[in-house]
């Protein structure tokens, strides 16, 4: 529709265009850091203070290794500073560059002019637009007066007078354009009362660069940068968001690990070495150290867990294990997807171990406490110990003698630790459906475990100790809304005692739902980081509590809850559906939880069915002789694939 | 974008001129057809005739846009030039999504070992490769027809690359490209044979993986031991700690 | 990969074994089996039914281990029986019938664990276990030789994981019932909370 093109010679279009641009993009960045540096920081200290206390935090600094510090120190601190960061430079600067286009377009005449072209009758006049036709002729008759050109005063310079003279007519055409038919169609029409105007359409291109003798040049740095820059600039944005998965990691590592499930041998078994050799080979590593293999990542991996010191390269190494928090999250994504519940068990076994820096789940328990000597451990104990909660049946000078412990404030210390870790002791578990007292047929159910979580060192407590009242699903309105919101009102973990990890972390609870019949992990594991833990706090030794009904006051106590929503609809047949659920830390070895679950599908309660269990039964055994003699086609992918176990089978039911 | 315009044209003749011209756009808006001849060359005259008064500006400002246009589409096609080579490069790098085809491998050496009769090779052990090439090819189909929903899970909640997606489509063509290759082959060797060599595949297949399976059990039990740092003896029982200590 | 022919046995044999991958290793041996095979086939159109000399020799072996274990010489019994399975996994053709194949190795695993695991060869019995297990075979009586074997190998929280989920196959399996109680003492035992 362009009939001709002009170049912008007065730069009033480009400050325009490009102060539209950088607003585009400066606004919702600004927005972004200002909520990033404000809810951030409220959000982590005021939750956690709130209930949680951080007991562990302490301690972690007492036996973080100084080259750990130092680390931490070196490759943390731009996060830690919220004011003065790179994004915070860039946005002051761009905002700078905004008041200076605005300041430019303020000061263009030619912009001036053309915005004093665009006309409107009501202003000039000085009248709002509704005013009735009285108004509008007063109005033109006060203004008339005071600039009607015989009545100017003569001290006037010319210049000043031209300009009156000029505001003169404008007020007339206003008027006209008010009053007399013709001019206000005019104006309705073209905007303008002397009808329609110039149009032209211009080329956002500063003036300097087609005026002066090297137009040609500038433009074509002008057009290189829009053909060649700005597409180069995009796509290499794209090849990064491409390159990397949702979970954060390489696309590379990503097909790395679905590569080695797909490829697995039946002759391997999963350990954690295995787990440590595929995560060396992650591409974040290589692109940090690209002059470094597989097997040097493996290397120092291994001196980690072994708590080796990798001298020079220590620094690398606690690079490349602080990585390997998201490297292990996104394993975990494939392993689950592949419903593969052997690697996905290993590989939180190897979270645990890298965060706690031990080489193998073995007594682990016990190894991830500080100060103890290993030697004495595995020489000293005549009785088998191997887990907290058996270390808390003896005397705390028993247990420095156990682990080798002389110092007594190292053994207190110790003995903190060993206390503060929370372990799950499990008190209820359901399949809910909101607003049914049932699981019906195709209805979408949660899970909902309650649990006590307790210190090692408690003496245990019977679950019918606690009032049955407490476990009950509150069914209030919220609740049925969002049955997810009272499990995240509850506080925030706290840091975890993870000295050997390069970075402060939290503890976390992957959460994972197994199908009992085939033994295959059904949904993405949920991770839970909000828990109280308030508990540990209580004095309820093993060997102090001599009286238990005395001692005990199931008020002193609270309850925590888990709820997992389910992601596929219950079976539409009735029956009984068994679930294994399995929650596992990402930090703390004797911190998991591992139960079965019965989910009881049954029709609403309209006529009274003499469901007996008996008939139950029946089903059941019938279930179990179709899993017996397998079809030949499920028996080759079984064994064919080793991973497999009876899918086909229950695919069929 | 309009405004007023004051540098090029003055006076009510331009006015006019303008005037007429807007109409004309407006015509050519309305009735959503590109006469694309009266407006063009109305432009065209008008402003040549405007161009008298002010011929320094005008003759590279009207090109310009056209070279700047002809710069992009030209750049834009080379890179999309570019950009296809780049791609078929790309997939043709695709690794498979499986470890090596061995299997395959060793059929072609010792077909060509026979053909080359250096050394004389039993008709039966090229036979015999033949068939552990096609029970390969069909454990990789049944293990493709397997993993299709979870990889597909995986490209959908984004935990996998696009290239990994696109070498798992591929690969579902090239072993079905295998298969057929396997049963020609078969044809070659004995003709009439194909219908009764799949048979065969597909039962060697599954005793195949079953006796993988049986040999990697020494192998899986050390593995167990040392995960669990267990101590057990030649004769498979149990030492404990106690026992050690008596 | 090169490899090399010897025209005398008529087999295949990689040329460096040191380079050969795990896989390569495997196909060259799975070739050199069906080559045998094949060999000693006189008939072009061979297939998939059992050799009848080969299951004749197995039974043999097989009963000869069940007669021992009758007379008590439990030692012998597993010796005799655990050569059975190797003949079976050693002398079948890989193209007979899987099924076949398949039962029978079952047939003979169960009795083989049973021994092993009243000799107090938890391990084997558990790698045996698995085995059974990863064919498909998902019976009570697997699960609770499985929970056995694990409970006498200390591990615990597997032996409970398993044998809950044994429960959840037959849930009125009353020895599975009574290991779990087992299993829940010796964990709770295990975690010092008794």
């Amino acid at each position: 529709m362009a009939l001709n093109y002009d170049y912008d010679d007065t730069s009033e279009t480009w400050p325009f265009f490009l102060l539209t641009v950088v607003l585009m993009i400066l606004i919702p960045l600004t927005l972004w850091q200002l909520v990033w540096i404000f809810r951030g920081s409220d959000n982590e200290k005021d939750k956690s203070i709130q209930e949680n206390e951080d007991i562990m935090e302490p301690l972690n600094d007492t036996y973080t290794l100084a080259s750990i510090k130092k680390f931490r120190h070196k490759f943390l601190k731009e996060r830690s500073n919220k004011i003065f960061n790179k994004w915070n430079l860039i946005i002051i600067a761009s905002w700078c560059l905004v008041v200076f286009l605005i300041q430019r377009i303020n000061a263009n005449d030619a912009i001036k002019e053309s915005t004093a072209g665009l006309f409107d009758p009501y202003e000039l006049l000085g009248i709002s637009a509704s005013a009735s036709d009285k108004d509008i002729k007063s109005a033109y008759r006060k203004l008339s007066l005071k600039f009607h050109p015989d009545k100017l005063s003569k001290d006037l310079t010319e210049n000043e007078r031209t300009v009156l003279e000029e505001t003169y007519v404008q007020i007339t055409k206003a008027y006209e354009s008010l009053t007399d038919e013709l001019v206000r169609e005019n104006y309705l029409k073209y905007g303008h009362p002397d009808g329609p105007q110039s149009v032209s359409h211009g080329i956002a291109l500063p003036s300097f660069l087609v005026d002066t003798t090297s137009s040609p040049l500038l433009v074509a740095i002008y057009v290189l940068s829009f053909v060649l820059v700005l597409p180069w600039i995009v796509s290499k944005w794209w090849t990064k968001t491409q390159a990397y998965t949702k979970k954060g990691v390489h696309t590379l590592t990503a097909s790395y690990f679905v590569d080695r499930l797909v490829n697995y041998k039946p002759s391997e078994v999963i350990t954690i070495d295995l787990i440590i050799k595929w995560l060396s080979n992650a591409h974040e590593f290589k692109e940090f150290y690209p002059e470094l293999t597989a097997e040097d990542f493996e290397r120092l991996l291994q001196d980690h867990l072994h708590r080796r010191d990798s001298g020079e390269q220590n620094e690398i190494k606690y690079r490349i294990v602080a990585k390997c928090h998201t490297i292990l999250y996104g394993l975990l994504d494939v392993t689950c997807a592949f419903r593969n519940t052997d690697a996905t068990n290993m590989t939180l076994n190897t979270f645990k171990c890298i965060v706690q820096a031990v080489s193998s789940v073995n007594d682990a328990e016990i190894y991830q406490l500080p100060n103890v000597d290993r030697a004495t451990f595995q020489n000293g104990s005549v009785d088998e110990i191997h887990t907290l909660g058996k270390l808390f049946t003896y005397e705390n000078d028993k247990i420095g003698k156990i682990l080798g412990i002389k110092d007594s404030k190292k053994l207190e210390e110790t003995l903190q630790v060993a206390s503060n870790i929370p372990v799950l002791k499990l008190l209820k578990a359901e399949f809910v459906v909101p607003g049914e007292d049932r699981v019906t047929p195709l209805s979408v159910s949660h899970i909902s475990i309650k649990v006590l979580i307790r210190s090692a060192k408690h003496k245990l407590i019977p679950v019918d100790k606690f009032p049955s009242e407490r476990f009950e699903e509150s069914q209030d309105f919220d609740d049925l809304k969002d049955p997810f919101a009272k499990q995240e009102q509850q506080p925030l973990l706290p840091y975890s005692f993870a000295p050997f990890f390069p970075t402060k972390r939290r503890n976390a609870w992957c959460c994972m739902v197994v199908l009992q019949k085939d033994s295959k992990i059904i949904q993405n594991p949920l991770v839970v980081q909000k828990l109280s833990l308030s508990n540990l706090k209580n004095e309820f030794g093993k060997l102090d509590v001599k009286d238990f009904d005395k001692d005990f006051n199931p008020e002193d106590w609270e309850i925590g809850t888990i709820k997992i929503p389910l992601g596929q609809q219950a079976p539409a047949e009735n029956g009984h559906y068994y679930f294994r659920v399995v929650i596992k830390s990402t930090d703390y070895f004797g911190s998991d939880l591992d139960l079965t679950m019965d989910m009881n599908v049954c029709d609403p309660p309209k006529v009274e069915e003499n469901e007996t269990s008996y008939s139950d039964d029946e089903d059941d055994l019938e279930d179990d002789e179709d899993l017996e003699d397998d079809e030949y086609d499920s028996d080759f992918t079984d064994i064919d694939t080793d991973t497999e176990v009876e899918e086909d089978a229950v695919d069929e039911k | 974008m309009s405004e007023f315009n004051s540098t090029n044209f003055e006076g009510q003749q331009q006015e006019g001129f303008e005037y007429g011209s807007f109409n004309d756009t407006n015509g050519f808006f309305n009735n959503q057809t590109y006469s694309s001849n009266s407006t063009y060359n109305n432009t065209n005259n008008g402003t040549f005739t405007a161009d008298e008064e002010t011929v320094k500006i005008v003759p590279t400002s009207f090109y310009t846009p056209f070279i700047y246009g002809a710069v992009l589409l030209i750049a834009l096609f080379f890179f999309s030039k570019y950009y296809k080579q780049q791609r078929i490069k790309q997939l043709s790098q695709l690794r498979s999504i499986f470890d090596e085809h061995d299997a395959r491998d060793l059929y072609f050496e010792i077909k060509e070992m026979k053909e080359s009769e250096e050394v004389k090779v039993h008709d039966k052990v090229l036979k015999a490769a033949l068939l552990n090439r096609g029970a390969e090819n069909i454990r990789r189909s049944f293990k493709l027809k397997e993993l299709a929903p979870q990889v597909e899970l995986l490209y959908k909640n984004g935990s996998i690359g696009e290239d990994y997606w696109k070498s798992f489509q591929t690969e579902i063509k090239v072993t079905e490209a295998e298969v057929k290759e396997c049963i020609i082959e078969a044809e070659n060797l004995q003709p009439g044979w194909p219908q009764l060599f799949l048979q065969l595949c597909q039962e060697i297949c599954f005793n195949q993986a079953l006796q993988r399976r049986y040999n990697s059990i020494l192998e899986r039990k050390n593995t167990c031991i040392k995960e669990w740092d267990l101590d057990i003896d030649g004769d498979g029982h149990m030492v404990t700690k106690k026992d050690e200590k008596k | 990969m090169s490899i090399l022919y010897n025209e005398n046995s008529k087999m295949i044999s990689v040329a460096q074994p040191d380079e050969a991958t795990e896989i390569f290793a495997i196909n060259v041996a799975q070739i050199n089996k069906l080559s045998k095979s094949i060999i000693a086939e006189s008939n072009p159109n061979f297939t998939p039914k059992p050799n009848d000399n080969t299951t004749a020799m197995i039974q043999k072996m097989f009963q000869t281990g069940i007669t021992k274990m009758k007379e008590q010489k439990l030692n012998d019994a597993l010796k005799s029986i655990s050569l059975a399975i190797e003949m079976a996994t050693r002398n079948r053709s890989p193209y007979e019938a899987f099924a076949l194949q398949l039962q029978e190795l079952q047939f003979m695993l169960k009795h083989k664990i049973d021994l092993e695991l009243v000799l107090g060869k938890p391990m084997d019995a558990l790698q045996d276990l698995e085995m059974l297990m990863g064919t498909g075979l998902a019976t009570p009586d697997v699960f609770i030789r499985l929970t056995d074997a694990l409970l006498k190998l200390g591990q615990f929280n597997e032996a409970t994981a398993v044998c809950e989920r044994g429960l959840s196959l037959s849930p009125n399996e009353t020895k599975l019932k009574a290991l779990i109680l087992q299993c829940n003492r010796l964990l709770a035992e295990y975690n010092g909370d008794i």
